[in-house]
């Protein structure tokens, strides 16, 4: 009868009481002698792999019967899903290369070689389904093996050929083109000290092919900088590393020193073992591959005005943030660099799935690298010596990374959240030494801000720190940042205090937050948190407000639960009384009436997210009347203008809560009252109408609230798209299925009527099922919704950015504040300029993120929001096309 | 042998347009954390293991435990948006507070439904374990919300695992002799909260369902009939009926 799961072993009636520190996802099983022995290869290493070599090996010379697919299929496991152990199986595979010492009668084949020949078919599998990341550590398993001799340099070096051959691939995307290029290089970086010798040649081309495609890709580089300056077309490159970039210039340095530095990169246990004897032993010759295609999966579904909507999550260059310098963090420019900032990246993508093995496994990284990578931990038993240019730190290179990794524009590979639990678990593990870490990073990056720092790392930079924070106690010297409580208000550093504040409130509560705060922060003039918890504030609960008690009126229906065409009814009544009231001519009582009901429905709502969907469920009859205008006598007519008062008239219940008008957002969009365009539209232009709530009030601009509320509504489009879509493609199937079976069921009759017509039967076109049909349709709307949705952003962006003469409030800086000399003044910069300059970035978000779906409507949206730019020479509207023209893959 | 196949051909992996993530087979070296764990609810002894299985594989609901008494539902919505995937068609549903059958007020628990599975699986990887409001809280998945389960099942009317606690914990209630001035603030206005909790079919709210076309017909013979009296009685009529679909598709 509880929650409580019986005690286990514990018998009777025992309940668990502390069973929240209990883990009993492990489950015991049996584990057979191949398992066993499995799990012996995989676990190599638990306390020191050199050791355990001869040991392991020994151990799988005396298991019988010994299973060749079962010993290369723990290597399978054991090299991709533990890629920092891979030097170490190659060195397990060279000891299974020799032959065993009682059995050398035995002819054929060294078990190593088997192993090897089996462990190929998995890697041919794994590069047939496009398994890159599988692929990739195969690949460096196989370059090790090279250089131990096993593998020919010729079939490894036709092996990388066929990776930069997909570089020349015409119109390669650029996802694939990447990870090929990777492939290609870092099997050179391993291989390359007996590759090259054994042709300087097929070196020189591998590299001349990974930098002729880098050459192609230099404009995306602008738009995923993470530090930029707008007027500019360089990406600054002593603060961010680009991948390719950084792979090119390790693996040049590699080939000017004739791979002489791979041995101080990665690690070489098989060197210290003979070679083999050429005489005796033929080494393996890598079967010839060709990277397959990417498939292309072609549902033929296009929007109703002919649009493609398929949606291709475009990948773009990558770039990682650097916070230290070269002596604290490797530098990935080089060799031994990037052999660890691609080793801690590999460990933070592949353990996704437990965040805590992931820490566990990152804090043991020095375990797997050349001794002197790392300084000694303090009070470590053997100190190794310091290895000059190396002996960095550790916490710091993994903070750095785990950060650079969740900085990745335009989106990061895996949800904030992971990046974040990560940094939390490796402070649980290792508070002494990853905690100053983490400060010192927070510190870097809060310095960058207003000096070019990408708006979206900023936003996801507030973010990290409020839930890191929030795990734990809200410690933070928030004192060390009161002096920049002089800056404009809308400087970033500032934005930054105040949106990492409300985060964290949002996760805790205002009066817990505000005592975490030195008195100039907590004070008003320091603008820098609110005075009173987020609120809510029911415009006409003050008996001395104009319509009180008509605002009471409706209340009162609502708190006695009256019918929804009860209310409405008394809404038109109440309508028709202010209408012929006194003050009749002065208000526009259908706004009034509208902000009346949205206001107390949601002060009913008010308690709680629940009691709010509560609220609207129950009145969902009336929301829909007022949204369509039917409780004025304007009759269908006035819908668009009803529903920007809805979400005024929420704005303005919750204008303390910003939190609160972005749930009552999606909840009015999900069920239905405004559509996601209604919810673009009212944050371009009715959204200033309330003041208390933007930070971006003043002239036409975008805040990071704002661009949460675009986001929301966008998302929402295209989560519906994606809905619909799978919902066409699964009733397609059935159809499909059943056409099928008809056919095959009804085959015999069709084959005895005539054999020989020329139009058989089953070819007649196909009737859709009426649930199909429906499908259809709705994705057809949706699709409709969702372009509209993406268009009103873009023209949104073009009134605030290059607004025309005739514009309402044009925010007079936008242009300023994208040239050089506007750069450079920023120091003077006050408030407006700053929004301006926050608003071209999320412009920029906006234009990359969105890119997989802007790019099937590149046309249209360009006709409607570009055209009139025809020939102009403003700056602005420059700036604008080519942001777009960029991430619409069409410069 | 069944799980050597799977590793040979790989697991089936969701076309990459319909879904944002990639399911990956990596119970081979650590456990993933989104297993669900062996709770089995005891008043749904009915089914067998199997259909709790086939249900959790599916499920798109957690529930999360050892919260805080004061944790306010915007809280944990606050933290639980960050696994959902709204550009995948996800979202937050609906939250439900588990409340203390007697006295109607937080009881340290609670339901949080998303759209999707693979939301429900985030939480268990990147949340649970994590702290809210000071706690280190739990997710689980959980079959679905079934009426009558946001209640505390324990004697007193809260959780049962608060009637055999013995330690001093002070926010599930344990605050008494040291209260702090805050607690003693959200306390007053967490007792209020829920003071109108209900219980029966439809007390709890759906959260809103999939796009539906809107039905235009209502709308369309009103257009053409113009001003008519009766029709803003049709109009209604149909809003209503629109209404208790929506209520029954959710309380299915």
């Amino acid at each position: 009868m509880s929650y409580d799961r019986p005690h286990r072993g514990g018998g009777g009636n025992r309940r668990r009481n502390n069973r929240d520190d209990y883990d009993d996802r492990r489950r015991d099983v049996y584990e057979s002698p191949a398992e066993k022995l499995k799990t012996a290869i995989i676990k190599l290493g638990e306390v020191d792999a050199l050791e355990e070599l001869p040991r392991l090996e020994k151990q799988i010379r005396e298991t019988t019967p010994l299973v060749i697919s079962n010993l290369s299929e723990a290597f399978r496991i054991a090299v991709t899903e533990q890629p920092f152990k891979i030097p170490y199986y190659a060195a397990l595979l060279r000891r299974l290369h020799d032959p065993a010492e009682e059995a050398s009668t035995v002819d054929g084949p060294s078990l190593g070689k088997q192993i090897l020949e089996d462990f190929w078919k998995g890697f041919q599998a794994y590069l047939d389904k496009l398994a890159w990341r599988e692929t990739r550590s195969c690949i460096h398993f196989f370059a090790h093996l090279t250089v131990a001799k096993l593998i020919t340099t010729e079939s490894m070096f036709a092996l990388l050929q066929s990776f930069t051959a997909v570089l020349e691939e015409f119109g390669v995307s650029h996802g694939r083109a990447k990870k090929a290029a990777v492939c290609a290089a870092e099997g050179l970086m391993i291989g390359g000290p007996i590759l090259k010798p054994s042709s300087g040649e097929h070196v020189q081309e591998i590299i001349s092919a990974i930098q002729a495609y880098n050459d192609t890709v230099t404009s995306p580089k602008w738009l995923i900088g993470p530090l930029l300056k707008m007027y500019s077309d360089e990406v600054s490159s002593s603060t961010a590393d680009e991948l390719l970039d950084t792979v090119l210039q390790a693996l040049r340095t590699l080939n000017e020193s004739d791979f002489a530095e791979t041995a101080s990169s990665f690690s070489q246990p098989y060197a210290s073992h003979a070679d083999p004897d050429l005489t005796e032993f033929t080494p393996f010759e890598l079967p010839s591959v060709l990277v397959p295609p990417e498939v292309i999966e072609l549902d033929g579904l296009s929007t109703d005005s002919g649009e493609d909507a398929q949606v291709k999550k475009e990948e773009w260059p990558e770039y990682f943030f650097r916070l230290f310098d070269n002596d604290i963090t490797p530098d990935p420019k080089t060799p031994a660099g990037y052999a660890v900032h691609t080793g801690i990246l590999d460990i933070l993508d592949i353990f996704e799935v437990n965040r805590k093995e992931c820490a566990r496994l990152l804090l043991e990284y020095p375990k797997w690298t050349i001794p002197g990578t790392f300084k000694p931990k303090p009070g470590g038993t053997t100190v190794p010596e310091p290895v000059a240019g190396k002996d960095w730190q550790l916490e710091s290179t993994i903070i750095e990374n785990v950060l650079g990794a969740y900085f990745v524009l335009p989106e990061a590979s895996h949800k904030s959240i992971y990046y974040i639990g990560v940094i939390t678990e490796l402070c649980k593990l290792s508070p002494s030494t990853v905690g100053p870490a983490v400060g010192k990073s927070i510190r870097k990056l809060y310095g960058t801000l207003g000096e070019g720092l990408d708006v979206e790392v900023a936003r996801r930079f507030a973010e990290w720190f409020a839930v890191h924070m929030s795990n734990f106690g809200f410690q933070w010297v928030w004192k060390e940042w009161i002096p920049d409580l002089s800056l404009a208000v809308q400087h970033p550093k500032r934005a930054f205090m105040r949106r990492a504040l409300e985060f964290e409130i949002r996760l805790s509560y205002h009066d817990r937050i505000l005592k975490t705060l030195p008195p100039e922060m907590q004070a008003p003039e320091g603008n820098t948190i609110g005075e009173q918890a987020p609120g809510p504030d029911f415009e006409y609960d003050d008996p001395a407000k104009p319509h009180h008690d008509s605002a009471q009126g409706v209340l009162n229906l609502f708190r006695g639960r009256a019918k929804a065409e009860d209310v409405i009814s008394h809404l038109e009544t109440l309508k028709a009384t202010l209408e012929t009231s006194d003050d009749g001519g002065l208000v526009n009582a259908d706004v009034l009436i509208r902000s009346i009901a949205i206001q107390s429905l949601l002060h009913i709502g008010s308690r709680s997210f629940s009691h709010l969907l509560n609220a609207i469920e129950r009145y969902l009859p009336l929301l829909r009347s007022i949204a369509s205008g039917g409780a004025s006598s304007l009759g269908g007519g006035g819908n668009a203008e009803a529903k920007a008062d809805i979400l005024t008239a929420s704005a303005a219940f919750w204008k303390h809560n910003r939190h609160m008008v972005a749930i009552v957002f999606d909840k009015l969009m999900q069920y239905q009252i405004v559509d996601p365009t209604d919810v673009v539209a009212w944050t371009f232009i009715n959204r200033a109408e309330i003041r208390e709530l933007s930070e971006a009030t003043g002239p036409l601009s975008l805040s990071a609230f704002e661009w949460d509320l675009l986001k929301g509504a966008l998302d929402k489009a295209n989560g519906r798209v994606m809905i619909a879509r799978r919902k066409v493609v699964a009733l397609r199937k059935e159809d499909d299925d059943t056409r099928a079976r008809d056919k095959a069921s009804g085959g015999a009759d069709g084959n005895a009527m005539d054999v020989d017509a020329e139009v058989k039967p089953d070819e007649a076109p196909a009737v859709d099922s009426p649930a199909l049909t429906t499908a259809l349709k709705a994705f057809a709307s949706l699709t409709r919704e969702q372009k509209g949705a993406l268009s009103r952003t873009l023209d949104g962006f073009v009134s605030c950015l290059a607004p025309g003469a005739s514009d309402s409030n044009p925010n007079p800086h936008s242009r300023v504040v994208i040239s050089e000399e506007g750069w450079n003044d920023r120091a003077g910069w006050a408030k407006d300029q700053w929004n301006a300059w926050e608003t071209w970035g999320w412009y920029r978000q906006f234009c990359r993120a969105y890119a997989p779906y802007l790019r099937n409507y590149s046309t249209t949206l360009w006709t409607v929001s570009f055209a009139k730019f025809e020939g102009s020479t403003d700056p602005a509207a420059d700036l604008l096309k080519k942001t777009w023209n960029i991430a619409t893959g069409q410069e | 042998m069944a799980s050597n196949l799977e590793f040979l051909l790989g697991p089936k992996l969701p076309p990459a347009e319909t879904s944002g993530f990639t399911v990956r087979s990596m119970a081979h070296v650590v456990t993933p954390l989104d297993q669900p764990s062996n709770y089995k609810d005891s008043q749904l002894r009915s089914l067998d293991r199997h259909t709790q299985n086939d249900l959790l594989a599916k499920s798109t609901t957690l529930y999360i435990g050892n919260l805080s008494f004061y944790t306010t539902e915007e809280q944990i919505y606050e933290l639980f948006t960050k696994c959902a995937s709204p550009e995948d068609g996800g979202g937050i549903k609906r939250i439900i507070m588990g409340l203390d059958r007697n006295t109607r007020t937080p009881c340290g628990f609670c339901f949080v439904e998303y759209y999707t599975h693979a939301e429900a699986l985030a939480s268990m990887r990147y949340v649970s374990g994590t702290k809210l409001d000071e706690r280190i809280i739990r997710c689980d998945l959980d079959m679905g919300y079934k009426e009558g389960r946001q209640f505390g099942r324990g004697k007193s009317g809260g959780q049962v695992r608060d009637e055999h606690r013995q330690d001093y914990d002070p926010g599930r209630g344990g605050w008494g002799a040291q209260a702090q001035r805050l607690e003693i603030e959200r306390r007053r206005e967490v007792e209020e909260r829920y003071a109108d909790a209900q219980d029966g079919p439809g007390a709890v709210a759906g959260g809103g369902g999939d796009w539906k076309e809107a039905d235009t017909s209502a709308n369309e013979s009103r257009l053409k009939r113009g001003r008519s009296p009766e029709d803003e009685g049709d109009t209604r009529l149909g809003q209503r009926s629109r209404l208790d679909e929506d209520g029954d598709a959710e309380r299915m």
